[in-house]
């Protein structure tokens, strides 16, 4: 798309942007692919109108609040960029715009102390586990609380578990096969700490050692993608001291956001004299499925025990994981892995399911119609079980399975595994 | 598919824009008092998302009307001639020949909330409204046993309404005919707002209105005929050392008897942007790639047709592979329709032809297109429905480097080539603005006063998407 982007006053992340913009040809064939524009149906909410709208703004022809709002309905889901023919890297646009635009906006106070207390509490999962505790406090209060504080407390699990610290060092079971290094991620630890008991199980089984190291942080995805580029940096950085890429076979994550949040750094620190640091850290960086399944495809991966009758599991694919990552394949076959389970493919499966990192908290009336789709789709091909390799979604289908009067779980995807290994599938 | 679309409400806790407390405009004021703030933007934010479709960009429109109705239609079409101000129909704006984008500022009128959509399973047909996402039609149909042929490579993107007013073809129309060949009636809104219903037993104005691209009426809805699929499908690629062999080998086929369903060819150019972006193994090296569908119900007669298509093929110098699976077949289909934008990746912008040739003067033509392409500076690719003899020859280029006359000029040089040879300006792109200036080579002078003739009895004002199809009247000066 032709532009006149002003690269030079803006940056490493002015050429992020316009690189993005230009390669564009405003097609359209991104439309069917956006939830935003399949639930409003208009230009200004779909990827190839926001590309527009960016457009203009970093141009200087229209006023940064006018295109907001379309901007801040944007889940951030890259189904756009799945779709997109012309290799637009819509998400490297979005994230590179909101870190530009974020510094000049103007919020109001809710606003403002929301996303104060999202940046503070996401990172630190002690405090985050405290902050769920006193929102289930509140979950009474519920209906007679603004809409925009009603969405975050619909989403908690009915009840908080306590968290349990990860070993800094698990050791391999049986031969040592490799040695990978873990990142255990925030908000997961509070909400759903088995899914990282359940990693550490399932990958010491296939002896492989597990090293958390020290000084690792918040992966920054949710402050870079909500706009709060400095706060991003800081986590980036600490990640960057933490992790030495030469001392694993991979850096692991098992939250697809984390992960896809890890794999964008090079892009974050473009330009910038960590570029190169940055790099080499996302070439080791891979979700746990994708790595589960180079040792599937090499034959080395563990048998699974069979599931103890036929079991049918509806995958629902992560945006970060099949749209940021591309991960798709991995995580089917390692369910597939195991003797008895049968994986079902859900209708509009690439369509997000609403939770999108805050999206929640910032556009609950559009989460919430697009969580009852997805749950709704979900259900309809009859699963015995959910599985999905995000937090975020977890939460979001599992409240929303429930609200449609579902007993249905959803699991991650290595807790099926981990279910599977012990026997309890 | 979900067809409802969720609008905006006052009460809805999705924000608007912070500006939009007033309307910009009167025209704006007037629209937003007659259908209410939901069905119409006024923003600027808003608007400039308007001004464009797949090729070009125009004037930022003064209001939007995103109509759910055809009396919402007629309410925004009499507020508009009130206003003395165009008005310009829109579907998904994937148009590639600036159909969709205003050359002055006025109304747009977007259809993309009417989805309204019934199946008549007895009657084989359906009644879609004009925002009906073409793939739509065919999924709704599919479990009644019945399926919509006309398939433009846009088909999860573009609408009914489009498809007609640029009377869209696609790799099925080869056997199966283009768009306007599955109308049984359409429903129209004209200039001054009166709707009409039209079916097609007297002077086909349905006919008259499909392919007019916005300019003779607006397109509220339309009875559609549906088909069963055929029973069997087999698909087979072929890849030649040299383009025009590639089309010889196209005429050969038909003239074996064969009928196949689709007949899409590609060049090297195209194959490599395309396996960039899905990486399905397909021959980088080749110059030119044929995919070739042949179906039926018969499956022995489907095997027979494809086996004088391979003959063909490799009569020609070509080498062939059948997909082994459906599924590959469909890998195969996906990488044909992805081609136009997979372009983009080669240069950000394209100058994008749409020419028909005779079968015959296929081989010619897509050697001289090539020729003129290697003498120039600018990359050539074609592709196209090349059973019918559709090609897509398209120049891409970079407006901040490369000199768009010279660009514009090569376009016309390739169509003077179609023309030579015997053939037209627009097989299914439509002219539009892009290729309105071509038509004076293109039609003798007493068919474009006919042309005249016909948009002043339905448009006496002008005032739908003026600018397109029709070049300007030359202003005659006497002595
Ligand atoms: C990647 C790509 C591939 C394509 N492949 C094909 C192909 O294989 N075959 C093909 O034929 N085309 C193809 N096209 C072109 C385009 O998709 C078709 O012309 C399509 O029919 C346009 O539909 P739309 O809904 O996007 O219409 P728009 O682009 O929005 O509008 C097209 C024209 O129709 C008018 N219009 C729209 N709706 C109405 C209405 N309700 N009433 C009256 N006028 C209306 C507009 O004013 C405009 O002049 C392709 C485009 C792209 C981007
Ligand atoms: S599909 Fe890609 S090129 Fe086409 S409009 Fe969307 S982002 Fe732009
Ligand atoms: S990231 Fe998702 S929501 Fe945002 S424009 Fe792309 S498809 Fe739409």
């Amino acid at each position: 798309m032709n532009n006149e982007i002003p690269v030079q006053a803006l940056g490493g992340q002015g050429e992020v942007m316009a690189h993005a913009v230009d390669a564009c040809v405003h097609c359209g064939f991104c439309l069917p692919a956006c939830p935003t524009y399949a639930l409003l149906g208009d230009e200004m909410d779909s990827p190839r109108g926001r590309i527009v709208l960016m457009k203009e703004v970093l141009e200087g022809g229209l006023p940064l609040a006018d295109a907001a709002p379309h901007l801040d309905r944007c889940l951030g889901c890259q189904a756009c960029v799945t779709a997109c023919p012309s290799g637009v890297p819509y998400g490297e646009l979005i994230t590179a715009f909101r870190g530009w635009s974020e510094p000049q906006r103007q919020r109001s106070a809710l606003d403002r102390s929301k996303r104060w207390a999202i940046l503070k509490a996401l990172p630190a999962p002690r405090l985050f586990s405290v902050a769920a505790r006193v929102g289930q406090f509140a979950k009474p209060l519920a209906p007679v609380l603004p809409a925009a504080l009603r969405g975050p407390l619909d989403l908690l699990p009915e009840t908080v578990p306590a968290m349990q610290p990860s070993p800094k060092v698990t050791p391999a079971r049986g031969v040592q096969r490799g040695r990978v290094a873990f990142l255990v991620g925030c908000a997961q630890q509070a909400l759903a700490p088995n899914f990282n008991a359940a990693t550490l199980r399932v990958l010491a089984r296939n002896g492989i050692e597990v090293v958390i190291p020290d000084g690792q942080g918040c992966c920054g995805a949710a402050a870079l993608h909500t706009g709060a580029r400095d706060e991003a940096l800081k986590l980036v950085r600490a990640n960057l001291d933490a992790f030495h890429p030469d001392d694993f076979d991979a850096i692991l994550s098992n939250a697809a956001g984390c992960g896809a949040g890890l794999k964008e750094y090079p892009m974050v620190l473009h330009g910038e004299p960590d570029e190169a640091r940055a790099k080499a850290f996302a070439a080791k960086v891979m979700d746990i499925s994708e790595y589960l399944n180079t040792l599937l495809q090499n034959g080395e991966l563990e048998p699974p025990v069979p599931a103890s009758r036929p079991l049918t599991v509806a995958y629902h694919d992560a945006c970060h994981l099949a749209h940021a990552q591309g991960v798709r394949a991995a995580p089917r076959a390692l369910l597939r892995a195991i003797p008895g389970v049968r994986v079902l493919e859900v209708p509009e499966g690439d369509l997000c399911c609403g939770s999108a990192g805050t999206y929640n908290l910032e556009q609950p009336a559009l989460a919430g119609q697009l969580g009852e789709r997805k749950a709704k789709n979900i259900l309809s091909t009859t699963p015995d079980l959910i599985a999905s390799g995000n937090i975020g979604c977890h939460t979001q289908i599992q409240s929303h399975v429930r609200r449609q009067g579902s007993p249905t779980l959803v699991l991650h995807t290595i807790e099926i595994l981990d279910r599977a290994y012990r026997g309890e599938l | 598919m979900n067809t409802e679309k969720l609008a905006l409400t006052t009460n809805s806790s999705a924000r608007k824009p912070a500006s939009a407390g007033g309307a910009s405009n009167a025209l704006a004021a007037d629209l937003t008092r007659a259908l209410g703030p939901r069905k119409v933007l006024s923003n600027l934010s808003e608007r400039l998302n308007y001004r464009y479709d797949a090729i070009q960009f125009g004037a930022t429109p003064l209001a939007v009307v995103l109509p759910e109705s055809t009396e919402d239609v007629v309410a925004a079409v009499r507020a508009a001639r009130a206003a003395g101000v165009p008005i310009v129909g829109r579907g998904a704006a994937s148009g590639l020949s600036g159909g969709a984008a205003p050359l002055e500022p006025g109304l747009v009128i977007s259809f993309t909330r009417m989805t309204r959509l019934t199946i008549h399973q007895g009657r084989r047909e359906a009644t879609a409204q004009a925002g009906v996402v073409t793939l739509a039609v065919t999924e709704a149909a599919r479990p009644h046993g019945l399926i919509y042929p006309p398939d433009p490579a846009s088909f999860r993107t573009s609408t009914i309404g489009g498809n007609l007013a640029e009377n869209a073809g696609g790799p099925m129309c080869f056997k199966y005919g283009v768009s306007g060949d599955y109308v049984r009636a359409l429903e129209f809104v004209d200039e001054a707002g009166e709707v009409h219903r039209l079916t097609r037993d007297v002077f086909d104005l349905a006919g008259l209105l499909i392919g007019s691209e916005g300019t003779l009426g607006l397109i509220t809805e339309a009875t559609l005929r549906l088909i069963p699929p055929p029973r069997f499908t087999r698909t087979l690629m072929a890849h030649f050392p040299e383009v025009g062999a590639c089309a010889e080998a196209v005429s050969r086929a038909i003239a074996a008897g064969a009928v196949p369903s689709k007949l899409e060819f590609m060049d090297r150019a195209c194959t490599n942007a395309v396996e960039d972006y899905l990486h399905l193994g397909l021959p980088r090296d080749a110059e030119a790639v044929l995919l070739v569908d042949t179906d039926g119900e018969d499956l022995e007669t489907v095997q027979d047709e494809l086996r004088l298509v391979e003959d063909a093929c490799v009569a020609s110098g070509g080498t062939v592979r059948r997909a082994a699976t459906e599924d590959e077949g469909a890998q195969l289909w996906r990488a044909r329709r992805s081609v136009s934008p997979a372009l983009g990746r080669i240069r950000p912008q394209r100058m994008n032809e749409d020419i028909v040739v005779p079968r015959s003067a296929l081989p010619d033509v897509v050697r001289e297109i090539r020729a003129l392409g290697d003498a120039s500076p600018f990359p050539v690719v074609q592709f196209g429905h090349i059973g019918d003899g559709n090609l897509h020859p398209n120049i891409l280029f970079d407006p901040r480097r490369e000199d768009a006359h010279a660009v514009h000029d090569l376009a016309h040089r390739i169509a003077l080539v179609a023309i030579r040879h015997g053939g037209v300006l627009s097989g299914e792109h439509g002219i539009g603005s892009m290729k309105r200036d071509f038509m004076r080579d293109a039609v003798d002078p007493e068919t474009l006063a006919a042309l005249r003739g016909v948009k002043r009895a339905l448009d006496p004002h002008g005032a739908l998407n003026p600018g397109k199809i029709l070049p300007a009247e030359e202003v005659m000066v006497d002595g």
